[in-house]
C-alpha cells in the first residue's frame, strides 16, 4: 500500500484546479469518437439475444430449428449450448449475508447462467442467441425460435416476496430472501426510541428507476484461432474488472489471453460495471464460429436486462426531543434484488444504503435493517448516487417530518444536529468513519444562497399566481472512493478495489500516463493530464492519457461510486512524485552537485542558488533516456507505476435546497429554483465537476418527478422503452444556483472526494420535502415518488395516498 | 428499390429493402457512424440529422421516403479534425457534451435554431428548453447544452459563422 502524505498537490504549477477546456469535447462535438455499435471488424457477424416475454415461467420446451433455417442465420445457441460455461458471479456479498446459492467453481455464489435452460424468472431473461449476417437477419430469427412455457406464479415486489406463500424463485433461497442485514446499535437504538420525548414515523417507496444511459450497451467479441486470444469491446465501466471476472471466473481461461476494450462508452451511472451474459457470449460465439461476433442493445432490450435502481420500501423511525434535538434514528427497509443477484447488487441495496442513514447528523443511536429479497424483476445494480441517495432520502424526509411535529423552522432542526466540525473523523455509529467536513459553512451558504428567508414573501406572491409555492432542503453525506481493499473486503467485496497509474516520459519529454480506470464520459484524459502536468512542473499539453485498454493500462477497477479522480488521479499524482524524486537524484549526477543542492521546478532541476546550473525537462528526459554516466543505484529511463490503496473512503457531503410551484388546477410540480453547495474535497477541473453536478441533480429530479420502472402483475415490464418511461429534458428544469465548500479528504495526496455522482443524492428529497411543504396545509405530510400531475392533484383535492 | 440521397453534398446511389431506416442506412450503409441510435422510439433525438435544412430523427424516417432529399450529416458538419462551427465551439466552451453520445444529435438538432438567428431575434433560454425537447442527455442535465447554444446565438448575430459554416468543402449548406 501507499504511503499517504496528505501533502497538497496544489503546490505545482497551477493547472490543477483550472477549468481547462476538455480535450475530448471536440473530438465527441463533431461525432467522431468510436462507441461499440461504431465498430466494426472485418468479416463481423451480429448477435441478437431472445429475452424471455414472461417474467416467470418452467420453459418446457425450445424449437430453434425454424430459425436455424433462416436466411443469413449462422448459428442459433440455447443453454444447451454452453454448459461447460461457469454462471456469471456475484462479488459483493457483504459481511453477514450469506449468499444459498450454489458455489460458483471459485467459491463465489454462482449468480445466473449466461444463458437459462429451464426456467426464466423475469421479462428479459436471456433464453437463446442467433448470430446472422445483419443485425436485422439476427433480430427475424428471433421470431422463429419457439419455446413453451409453463407459467408460474408472479412476485415483484420486495415485501409480497417474503410473505408467507409468496412465489419462490429459487430452490436454494427458501422464502425468497438473499439477505437479512444490519448494522448500528439495535438495543440503543430501539430503547432511545423507547424513551424520546417525540418520535415521527414514516413509510416510504423508493421506487425503482431505470438509469437510462443515453447509449445502449454493446459488446464485440473476437477470439483469435492462432493465438487463442479473446478480445472484448465492451461499454463498460471497468475493462480491467471485467477482464478478471470473465477470463477468471466465467470463461474459465488464462487472464492473459484476454483482453477487454472499452472504447468510448455513451454513459453508464453504475450500470454498465456489471457483468451480463452478452459478453460471455459474444467472445463463446467468436470462437465457435471464428468470425468477430457483435451485439448492440435496443433500448427496450436495455430497460429489460440492464441492471435497475433503488427499489426500497422502508418503515423509518425517527426520535428527538421537543427542542429539535435528533436523538435516534431507525430504518426497516425491504429491497428488491430482482431476479438474480447482479454483480453487486447485494452490496448496493444493504451495506451502500444502510451505513449512510444518518446522514449529516450526529446522532446518538441509530440502526438499519434490510431485507433483500428476490423478485421477478430486472436485476438489482447500482444507480448514480447509488444507496446514498435511498439513505438521504429516508433521513431527510424524516427530519422535516420531525420539523413539522415539534413545530421548529427545518433549517433550524438540520442545523442543530449537524456533526460540528471539531468531532472529525466521526464515526457515524453505522459503519462509515467520515474523514473531513465542515457542515456548518456548507449548509449556511445553501441557505444563504438560496434566499431561504425570504420564501414566506414568495409563497404569499405565488399564491396571488394560484400557484403553491414548497420549499425542501436536503443535506447528504456520500460515501466515495471506494476503495481501501482491506475495508472493502470486510464489507464483503471479493476484490481489491485500489487504483494504479503509470506515466512513462518518452524521451522528448512528451509524457504518457496511462490509468486503470476508465471514462463514461467524466473527462478522464483532460483531468489526468493536469493533475501530472501539475505535480511535475510542465505544460498539460504535453500530457498524454490512455486508459481502457487492459492490454495497454495497468490494472485498475474502473469509473464507479465517484472513485476516478479521488483513487486513480492520486496514484497519477504519487507516480510523479516518484519520478521527481528520481529525477533529484539524477539531477544530482548530472549538475556534479549534491542532492540536497538539486531543486526541481518548473519540469527541471537546477542547482540551489545557481539556476545557470540547471536541465530542462526535455534534457533530463531524453539524459535519463541514454542512460550515460547514471551510477548503478539509478536505472535509466522514466516509468513509473503506483498502486494506490488508501486508508479509508472519503465522504463528500453538501446541501441543497429546491424550491418549487404546484399549479392548483393540474397538479404539475414545477422546479422554479434550485440551489446546491456540494463539498467534493480539491477538485481537479471545475468544468468538469460543474457539468457533473448538473447532470446529477437533473438526474436526482428525475426520480422525484417522473421515473419510475413499473411492472404489471404478471411482471411485465410496462415502462420498457422511452414513451413509457419519462426522463427530464431540458423544458423540465431551470437553471441552477451552485457553489461549493472545499474540504480536503485526509485520505488521498490530492485531498479529493468524490464528485460525479454526489449531487444526485439529495434532490429527490429536496423536491419532495418541498411539495409536502407546500402541500402541508392541507394534511399532507408524505407523497410517493415520481409527483406526477395525476398523484397531485388528487392530493389537492384531498384523496388519500 | 433503387434510390438516391444527396448526403454531405455528396450524391449516393443504392439499392434498399423499403423498409430500410435512413439511420440504417446512413450508419451502416454508408458508415457515416456520426449518427447514433440511442432508443427504439423516436423519443432520443441521438440520430438527428438535416432533411433538406429541417432536423429530423433519422429513426422515424425511410431511407425510400427521403429519396432525392438533401442528407446533412454530423461529418456533414465539420471536415474529420477540422475546425469546429461557432455551434461547436460555444458548447466546447461550455462544456456541453461529457459522454457525447447525444452530441451529435443536438449538434444537428440545434444548428437549425441557431442558423436562424443571424437574422432575427436571439431564442430566449425557454425557446432554446423547448428546441431541445426532442433530444435526451443524460450526462449534462442540458446545462451547459443551452449556455452554448446562447453563446452560440449570440456570436451568430454578431455575423460569426456559426453551425454549418464550417462545412466540408463542395458542399452545398
Ligand atoms: S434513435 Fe432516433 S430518436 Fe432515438
Ligand atoms: S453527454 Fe452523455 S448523454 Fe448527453
Amino acid at each position: 500500500m501507499t504511503a499517504v502524505t496528505g501533502e497538497s498537490a496544489l503546490q505545482g504549477n497551477g493547472v490543477l484546479g483550472q477549468p481547462l477546456d476538455i480535450r475530448e469535447d471536440p473530438q465527441l462535438l463533431r461525432g467522431e469518437a468510436t462507441y461499440v455499435a461504431d465498430i466494426d471488424l472485418p468479416d463481423t457477424a451480429h448477435m441478437a439475444i431472445l429475452g424471455s416475454p414472461v417474467a416467470h415461467a418452467r420453459i418446457v420446451s425450445i424449437e430453434t430449428k425454424a430459425a436455424q433455417e433462416l436466411p443469413g442465420v449462422l448459428k442459433v445457441a440455447t443453454a444447451a449450448d454452453f454448459t461447460d460455461v461457469m454462471p456469471l458471479p456475484c462479488i459483493w456479498i457483504p459481511g453477514g449475508v450469506e449468499s444459498h446459492f450454489p458455489p460458483h467453481p471459485y467459491g463465489l455464489p454462482g449468480a445466473r447462467p449466461v444463458l437459462t435452460g429451464d426456467r426464466v424468472r423475469h421479462v428479459g431473461d436471456p433464453i437463446a442467441v442467433v448470430v446472422a449476417e445483419t443485425p436485422r437477419q439476427a433480430a427475424a430469427a428471433l421470431a422463429a425460435i419457439a419455446v413453451e412455457y409453463e407459467p408460474l406464479p408472479v412476485v415483484t415486489r420486495a415485501d409480497e416476496a417474503l410473505a408467507e406463500g409468496a412465489p419462490q424463485l429459487h430452490e436454494a433461497v427458501p422464502g425468497n430472501l438473499n439477505a437479512y442485514w444490519t448494522c448500528g446499535d439495535k438495543d440503543r437504538t430501539d430503547a432511545a426510541i423507547a424513551e424520546a420525548e417525540v418520535t415521527v414515523e414514516l413509510d416510504l417507496v423508493n421506487q425503482r428507476t431505470i438509469n437510462s444511459p443515453i447509449e445502449p450497451r454493446g459488446a464485440v467479441g473476437d477470439f483469435d484461432a492462432t493465438t487463442g486470444e479473446y478480445t472484448l469491446y465492451a461499454s463498460t465501466q471497468g475493462p480491467h474488472n471485467h477482464r478478471f471476472l470473465l477470463a477468471a471466473l466465467v470463461l474459465g481461461i488464462p487472464f492473459n489471453k484476454l483482453r477487454v476494450i472499452a472504447p468510448t462508452v455513451g454513459g453508464s451511472f453504475g450500470t454498465k460495471g456489471y457483468l451480463y451474459p452478452d459478453m460471455a457470449l459474444v467472445l463463446l460465439l467468436s470462437k465457435a464460429l471464428g468470425r468477430p461476433v457483435k451485439w448492440v442493445d435496443t433500448r427496450t432490450g436495455l430497460m429489460n436486462s440492464t441492471v435497475q435502481g433503488r427499489d426500497h420500501r422502508q418503515h423509518v423511525t425517527l426520535a428527538g426531543t421537543r427542542d429539535g434535538r435528533i436523538t435516534a434514528v431507525r430504518a426497516t427497509s425491504h429491497a428488491n434484488l430482482g431476479a438474480y443477484p447482479s454483480t453487486i447488487g447485494p452490496g448496493v441495496a444493504t451495506a451502500l444504503m444502510g451505513r449512510s442513514i444518518s446522514g449529516m447528523y450526529d446522532i446518538d443511536a441509530a440502526f438499519c435493517e434490510v431485507y433483500a429479497a428476490f423478485t421477478n424483476t430486472v436485476p438489482l445494480g447500482a444507480q448514480r448516487g447509488s444507496g446514498r441517495a435511498e439513505a438521504a432520502f429516508l433521513m431527510e424526509r424524516l427530519v422535516d417530518r420531525y420539523a413539522f411535529e415539534i413545530g421548529m423552522d427545518p433549517a433550524a432542526v438540520r442545523r442543530k444536529n449537524l456533526v460540528p466540525k471539531e468531532k472529525f473523523p466521526y464515526d457515524n455509529g453505522l459503519g462509515w468513519t467520515y474523514d473531513s467536513g465542515d457542515y456548518q459553512l456548507n449548509f449556511d451558504k445553501a441557505i444563504e444562497l438560496s434566499g431561504y428567508a425570504d420564501m414566506p414573501a414568495r409563497k404569499a406572491q405565488a399564491r396571488a399566481r394560484g400557484k403553491r409555492l414548497g420549499v425542501g432542503i436536503a443535506s447528504y453525506v456520500a460515501i466515495c472512493g471506494v476503495g481501501p481493499s482491506t475495508r472493502m473486503s470486510k464489507e464483503g467485496m471479493l476484490g481489491g478495489t485500489w487504483e494504479s497509474a503509470n506515466i512513462r516520459v518518452h524521451p522528448t519529454g512528451e509524457v504518457t500516463v496511462t490509468v486503470g480506470s476508465a471514462s463514461t464520459g467524466q473527462s478522464h484524459a483532460t483531468v489526468f493530464a493536469q493533475v501530472a502536468a501539475d505535480e511535475l512542473g510542465i505544460d498539460p499539453a504535453q500530457v498524454q492519457v490512455l486508459e481502457g485498454d487492459t492490454q495497454k493500462a495497468p490494472y485498475g477497477q474502473g469509473t464507479y461510486g465517484s472513485r476516478s479522480y479521488s483513487m486513480a488521479a492520486p496514484a497519477v499524482a504519487l507516480t510523479a512524485r516518484k519520478l521527481k524524486a528520481k529525477l533529484v537524484k539524477a539531477g544530482a549526477v548530472f549538475l556534479g552537485v549534491p542532492e540536497d543542492k538539486v531543486v526541481y521546478a518548473g519540469g527541471g532541476v537546477h542547482e540551489e542558488g545557481n539556476e545557470e546550473n540547471a536541465k530542462t525537462f526535455a534534457e533530463l528526459a531524453m539524459a535519463m533516456w541514454y542512460g550515460w554516466g547514471l551510477p548503478p543505484e539509478i536505472e535509466p529511463a522514466l516509468d513509473e507505476t503506483t498502486h494506490f490503496d488508501p486508508p479509508d473512503f472519503n465522504y463528500p457531503f453538501g446541501t441543497h435546497v429546491a424550491v418549487v410551484e404546484i399549479d392548483e388546477l393540474t397538479g404539475e410540480t414545477e422546479v422554479v429554483a434550485y440551489t446546491a453547495v456540494d463539498d467534493a474535497g480539491n477538485i481537479g477541473n471545475p468544468k468538469i465537476v460543474h457539468g457533473q453536478i448538473e447532470g446529477s441533480i437533473v438526474h436526482g429530479l428525475g426520480q422525484a418527478l417522473m421515473e419510475a420502472a413499473e411492472y404489471d402483475e404478471d411482471g411485465l415490464l410496462i415502462s420498457s422503452d422511452l414513451s413509457h418511461y419519462a426522463l427530464p429534458r431540458a423544458a423540465d428544469v431551470p437553471f441552477f444556483a451552485l457553489d461549493k465548500t472545499t474540504t480536503p479528504s485526509p485520505h488521498n495526496p490530492l485531498g479529493a472526494k468524490g464528485a460525479g455522482e454526489i449531487a444526485t443524492v439529495p434532490p429527490a428529497a429536496a423536491v419532495v420535502n418541498a411539495v409536502v411543504d407546500a402541500l402541508s396545509d392541507l394534511g399532507v405530510r408524505h407523497i410517493d415518488m415520481p409527483l406526477t400531475p395525476e398523484k397531485v392533484w388528487r392530493r389537492l383535492r384531498g384523496e388519500a395516498q | 428499390m433503387d434510390l438516391s440521397l444527396n448526403v454531405n453534398g455528396r450524391p449516393e446511389q443504392f439499392s434498399a429493402p423499403p423498409n430500410e431506416l435512413l439511420v440504417e442506412r446512413l450508419r451502416d450503409g454508408l458508415g457515416l457512424t456520426g449518427t447514433k441510435v440511442g432508443c427504439d422510439t423516436g423519443q432520443c433525438g441521438t440520430c438527428v440529422v438535416r432533411l433538406d435544412g429541417r432536423s429530423v430523427k433519422s429513426c422515424l424516417v425511410l431511407t425510400a421516403a427521403a429519396a432525392g432529399a438533401r442528407v446533412t450529416t454530423i461529418e456533414g458538419v465539420t471536415t474529420r479534425g477540422g475546425e469546429l462551427t461557432g455551434l461547436q465551439e460555444a458548447l466546447r466552451e461550455e462544456h456541453g457534451t461529457q459522454c457525447g453520445f447525444c452530441t451529435p444529435g443536438m449538434v444537428m438538432a440545434l444548428g437549425e435554431l441557431v442558423d436562424n438567428t443571424a437574422d432575427r431575434e436571439a431564442p430566449t433560454e425557454p425557446e432554446i428548453r423547448e428546441w431541445l425537447t426532442g433530444n435526451l442527455c443524460r450526462c449534462t442535465g442540458y446545462h451547459s447544452v443551452v449556455r452554448g447554444v446562447q453563446r452560440a446565438c449570440s456570436a451568430a448575430r454578431a455575423g460569426e459563422p456559426a453551425a454549418e459554416a464550417a462545412a466540408a468543402p463542395g458542399q452545398e449548406v
